[in-house]
């Protein structure tokens, strides 16, 4: 097979290449994307819907920070909806200041911890209530997360049955605790974090950009970081040259953990009630989106920008599919397609890239060995 | 004597990756009935030249003949139509299947018209096979239960169920013990009587000397030497396998020990893996471990580092008793290792060179909250990168995987030369390194050692290790069954020990 | 010393069937009733649709892959199946579209994972979503009712007035795959694959074509285990299927098969897995349970199984490492150790 040649149609082709393996390959692509569909789909340009396509990405981003966090080290994390979901349950529960009998009283809680005048801290001073109630989210979601970890790397079983029992498991507690019932008489304070916005910006903007740039400048200027790249290139070598591994493994699912609470948040606050169904069907679009953005599912290579172009072009997708009127089984079966395209794309890009580097080293006359 | 018919001519095999040269105008002819060896050192360019044959690399210049007729294997599978089998070292088989599945994996004998597989009809087959190569195993048995040695016999039984016209052993013996070496090589002149032809390819030159009828020695994927076995000596060979004097190749000094002791092993045992070793390593010593294949070094070597258990004995370091497993434990004491295969285990091939060479020493540049501090590390990177004479134009930005296999290796010992080290393990130092690249390696280690380091050197290149180190303990089986220093380095008198399996109580003179 | 390891060891290997024993007698001290082959019959009719989607799961895992889009592909093809009928076509015709939707759907998985070569996780997740979605849009997400004639001949009837069919479909459909995989080429193919593909690819055997087949095939019996559910439930609704991929690669765990491939049964292994994974849905009804606490029960029956699987492969990984040296190798040598063999060899 011959190596990639960039000859024939000349500079336009390699144009094209360069622009398919760049990093800002998914932000030109949603640009270009959003200005075709605007054709044909004016209401695209409307404010409203600008205005609802920022809105939506935020929840949707800080989630996906975590999974990739757990991409990068190689593994998965498949049960960051149900973190959502449970983190959603115990921080209602705790701060409603009403419930409703008919509707909470099936609850194992009721009357234990919870009652007409809704959770323990329905009653208590509003500041104390928001502070010890966002507290205890993040604490179990990072708990759930860590406890993930510890089944991976100490116990050595692999990721995916882990965090896929651990879905199965902690979305039954969610329901089991709520008897499949959503809790409503949350206080606006609370909910105002993922609800509210100051003008066009919403509040959910700030609290996952800020994250945002916490989790990129960790994992590109610490040595925490460092060491997750490391782990997900090459586990191996990384224990080798003493990096340790296990608890690397740990501090990447209680992030994801953290994360997914942390989206928790958002939504509740966004729907103003707590569900023990959040984020049901939402892992396709988590994973999709960090995959879309360029993060390897292998480990090693990925970015906390990247998950950011991969949400804000799977957003734009989706928002003008619903623009288009198109029911929402169709929109599942575009989701999917696009998924697999991108995937196929990445494999590609993949590809061209390694030969690209072997026909480098060859002109600058660089030596390659079998065995190196 | 009657002129043997030629069955296989290569000529002016040439084969180029990218732009540099594996294999150079290569030529020889392998007769019919005749035994050719073919020897040279690591990265002679054997193993390309046997993919060549066995048609997993095509060549750029030059044309094989079998039989006369042009041989231009696309795949493996047309190889081995053509009736060429290859032994290689790594074994090739599935240890979850039994070894009838083995042998017969692409080939199963089927009931005529239907899918089911027809075990009576092989059975037979492989029970004459089995015997004749003295395996006495039902072939029933599943691979995972047999022994490395009964398992290399399995990989020679497939090869010969394919009723091949030349086979082609690379490495055969080293995980056989001395009766089964005798089998084999009583096999292979078996299968000589019976017209077969064989390419051997071994660096234990003692048997190539009593097996061959033919002798090519490649070096620099070159031929530079060839012709019949009575016209070459033990010391021909090994003259025309190093080709150059010997003592260019290696550091002038050798490295003496100096007074502290660092490591101390008592006793050190793991069940299958090694038993009782005893061993030490002192300040400026460079201490050289030799074994064949299945010996137990790399996994001594990782039982030292801390990164696989041991049941019994102890590790003393500067006199502190050390914890069992606990890596990070010994690199803060001052241990480096740099593992048998930088691919798998010592390199991130994706990342820059600059990150591979501060990846063990993070914890000790740290800013507050975890900042990696990066302007303190710019003057020690820098003095180790020109130290070790690293070839690269950007370290920050060039990915390890593009640089040669010596400059890799030379990132790997500029990894741990920035943890300061007392302590070096290296295991097989110069694989698939340029023989260029390799002599600087021999002149690191060796200004390491007058600088104060205490090195321990696993290596299967005997010729190396005799030419870098002050001691050589040689390992077989798990065991430490010999020692020599420096004035009684004789290439045959080790070798011999090694294979030498396990002699018993008291004769073993371990230092 | 030895006595307790040998025990470890028989216990890993036979696994499923242990724990498979100690789950029954449990549960029959527990329950009344227990003991009824009415109580037998309903656990195994309940197992039959999970059983042949293990089955079908078996053949990918032994490979090392996995395949989470059989749920959406029951789906989709009894979906089309029931939709058929209602416009008239005959009942067989019905059936041979529907294993055919299920061949085409295996057949777009194997595509992208043999041919454009993506992990089979992400394939498999994305094509659980298009496939769902599809057949929502099919529907218009209304439930597809199957003719009562379909209902009481396959899903009631019986062989012999003895023998449910969706049982004896089931257990066909194993002992089918057994022998394929124990006593045709293409089967031992599939266990060298799984153990090392780069090492069955020099043996000469095709991996591609290894590879299509098992998803091809895992395509086929989730349409089949379709028919088979659906004639016992009478009607397709938007859950149908829903989830099952997971009982299915549990039930083909539990059973002894390993995530990494080259290890795993389906008979008995996934057939002891299905089971025993329905006979604690069945045990916990009985004890009337409360319904929300089941899956958390379930969830931690499948880790417990999935722990013993980790276990198992690391205790495999330590014996294949353990070979440096046996001792009855080395007693060997030593007896036949001579001074011949030194100076023999290295004069």
């Amino acid at each position: 097979m011959t190596p990639l040649t960039l000859k024939g149609r000349g500079t336009a082709n390699k144009f094209f290449v360069k622009l398919l393996v760049s990093e800002y390959f998914v932000i030109v692509l949603s640009i270009v994307y959003f200005l075709i569909i605007s054709i044909f789909v004016p209401s695209m340009l409307s404010g409203n819907n600008i205005k609802n396509i920022f809105s939506n990405m935020w929840p949707l981003f800080a989630v996906a920070i975590g999974q990739t966090f757990v991409l990068l080290l190689g593994g998965i994390d498949l049960s960051q909806t149900s973190t959502m979901a449970l983190t959603s349950v115990i921080g209602a529960l705790l701060i409603s200041n009403r419930m409703n009998p008919d509707i909470l009283s099936n609850s194992p809680l009721w009357g234990v911890i919870i009652s007409e005048n809704g959770g323990p801290l329905g009653k208590a001073p509003i500041v104390l209530s928001v502070s010890i109630t966002i507290a205890v989210m993040i604490l179990v979601g990072t708990l759930v997360g860590a406890i993930n970890g510890i089944l991976i790397s100490k116990v050595n079983m692999p990721p995916f049955m882990v965090t896929l029992i651990a879905q199965m498991f902690y979305s039954a507690i969610a329901i089991y605790l709520t008897k499949s019932q959503n809790v409503i008489g949350l206080p606006d304070a609370f909910c105002a974090i993922g609800g509210k916005s100051i003008g066009f910006i919403p509040y959910s903007f700030f609290v996952a950009i800020t994250l945002g740039v916490i989790a990129h400048i960790l994992l590109s200027r610490t040595i925490r970081g460092r060491w997750i790249y490391a782990t997900g290139s090459n586990i191996k070598a990384a224990r080798v040259s003493g990096v340790p591994t296990i608890s690397t493994t740990i501090f990447v699912y209680a992030a994801s953990g953290f994360f997914a609470a942390v989206g928790a948040l958002l939504y509740t606050g966004r729907l103003m009630m707590g569900r023990p169904t959040l984020g049901d069907g939402q892992l396709m679009d988590i994973l999709g989106a960090t995959v879309i953005g360029g993060t390897s599912m292998t480990g090693g290579k990925g970015k906390v920008s990247w998950t950011l172009f991969g949400v804000l072009f799977y957003t734009i997708i989706t928002t003008s599919l619903s623009q288009l009127k198109l029911d929402s089984f169709v929109i599942n079966v575009v989701k999917g397609l696009v998924i697999l395209g991108a995937v196929t794309l990445d494999v590609a890009r993949t590809r061209i890239q390694q030969k690209g580097t072997l026909s480098a080293n060859a002109k600058s006359g660089k030596k390659v060995t079998l065995n190196g | 004597m009657v002129e043997r018919e030629e069955i296989l001519r290569l000529e002016g095999i040439t084969k180029l990756f990218f732009n540099i040269c594996a294999l150079k105008n290569v030529t020889f002819t392998l007769k019919k009935g005749e035994i050719l060896s073919l020897i040279g050192e690591n990265g002679a360019g054997k193993s390309t030249m046997m993919n060549v044959i066995g048609g997993v690399i095509q060549p750029e210049e030059g044309s094989m003949t079998l039989h006369g007729k042009l041989y231009t294997p696309q795949r493996t599978i047309d190889a081995k139509n053509a009736g060429i089998a290859f032994i290689h070292q790594e074994l090739n088989l599935f240890n979850n299947l039994s070894i009838i599945d083995n042998v017969y994996i692409n080939s199963f004998a089927r009931y005529p018209g239907t899918p089911f597989i027809k075990k009576s009809a092989m059975r037979e087959n492989i029970r004459k096979l089995l015997d004749s190569i003295d395996l006495h195993v039902s072939p029933d048995m599943m691979v995972e239960k047999l022994s490395p040695g009964e398992r290399q016999l399995v990989e020679i039984a497939k090869a010969l169920s394919g009723n091949p016209e030349i086979i082609i052993f690379d490495e055969p013996t080293t995980s056989l013990t001395t009766r089964e070496t005798r089998k084999l090589f009583a096999l292979i002149k078996k299968l000589r009587e019976q017209g077969k032809s064989i390419i051997y390819i071994s660096h234990i030159l003692a048997d190539v000397h009593e097996l061959s009828d033919q002798i090519v020695v490649l070096r620099d994927g070159v031929v530079v030497d060839t012709g019949k076995k009575e016209d070459f000596s033990m010391n021909r060979m090994i003259v025309s396998m190093v080709g150059r004097d010997i003592k260019q190749m290696y550091p002038a000094e050798r490295p003496v020990a100096q007074a502290k002791k660092l490591l101390e092993i008592e006793n050190l045992s793991q069940p299958g893996i090694i038993k009782n070793i005893s061993m030490h390593v002192d300040a400026g010593e460079i201490v050289g471990i030799f074994g064949l294949m299945g010996s137990g070094r790399s996994e001594l070597a990782n039982i030292i580092f801390g990164l696989d258990p041991y049941a019994e004995g102890m590790i003393r370091y500067m006199n502190v008793k050390l914890s069992k497993q606990d890596p990070i434990d010994r690199i803060k004491r001052g241990f480096a290792f740099v593992t048998e295969n930088r691919r798998e285990e010592g390199l991130l091939m994706e990342f820059p060179v600059y990150d591979n060479i501060t990846l063990a020493v993070l914890r000790d540049y740290k800013k507050a909250f975890g900042f990696i501090d990066n302007a303190k590390l710019q003057k020690p990177v820098a003095e180790t990168v020109s130290e070790l004479r690293i070839k690269c134009s950007a370290i920050k930005k060039n990915q390890v995987k593009g640089l040669s296999g010596g400059n890799q290796q030379k990132v790997v010992l500029c990894k741990w030369l920035l943890t300061k080290p007392s302590f070096l393990m290296v295991d097989e130092p110069t694989r698939g390194i340029d023989v260029g690249s390799k002599s600087e390696i021999y002149n690191i280690l060796n200004d390491f050692a007058k600088a104060g380091m205490g090195t321990l050197v696993i290596s299967s290149e005997l010729e190396e290790l005799i030419g870098i180190c002050n001691r050589i303990l040689v390992l077989s089986k798990g065991e430490i069954v010999g020692s020599f220093n420096s004035n009684n380095f004789d290439r045959e008198v080790i070798l011999g020990a090694a294979f030498r399996q396990n002699i018993s109580n008291g004769a073993t003179n371990i230092v | 010393m030895k006595g307790s390891k040998n025990l470890k060891l028989f216990f890993l290997k036979n696994m499923a069937f242990v724990l498979f024993a100690v789950v029954f007698i449990i549960f029959g001290f527990l329950c009344n009733n227990w003991f009824t082959i009415t109580n037998f019959e309903n656990i195994a009719r309940q197992s039959s649709y999970i059983g042949i989607l293990a089955a079908g799961m078996t053949f990918v895992l032994l490979t090392g892959g996995v395949d989470l889009s059989v749920g959406a592909n029951m789906f989709l093809s009894a979906s089309i199946c029931g939709l058929l009928i209602v416009k008239g076509w005959p009942i067989w015709a019905a059936i041979l579209i529907c294993l055919l939707v299920g061949f085409l759907y295996g057949c777009f998985n194997a595509f992208f994972i043999v041919k454009i070569k993506v992990l089979p996780f992400i394939v498999t997740l994305a094509t659980l979503m298009a496939g769902r979605g599809l057949t929502l849009v099919i529907t218009k997400s209304e439930a597809v009712s199957m003719p009562a004639s379909l209902v009481s001949g396959v899903g009631s009837g019986r062989l012999f007035g003895i023998l449910p069919y969706p049982i004896l479909i089931f257990l066909l459909v194993a002992v089918a795959a057994s022998i394929f995989l124990k006593f045709v080429p293409l089967g031992r193919q599939i266990y060298a694959v799984g153990k090392d593909s780069e090492g069955a690819k020099k043996a000469g055997i095709n991996v591609n074509w290894v590879l299509a087949f098992v998803y091809i095939l895992n395509g086929v019996l989730a349409a089949l285990a379709a028919i088979v559910s659906v004639t016992q439930i009478g009607n397709v609704t938007s859950g149908f299927g829903f989830g099952d991929e997971f009982s299915a690669i549990s039930a083909s765990i539990l059973g002894g098969t390993s995530m990494m491939g080259g290890i795993g049964t389906v008979f008995p292994g996934a057939v002891i897995g299905v089971f025993l994974i329905q006979m604690v849905q069945a045990g916990l009804v009985y004890l009337q349970v409360d319904l929300y606490l089941q899956p958390i029960i379930s969830a931690l029956i499948i880790l417990f199984a999935v722990f013993l699987d980790s276990v198992r492969t690391r205790y495999i990984i330590k014996l294949e490492h353990r070979n440096i040296r046996t001792e009855e190798q080395v007693q060997k040598t030593q007896k036949s150790f001579t001074l011949r063999d030194i100076f023999d060899r290295h004069r």
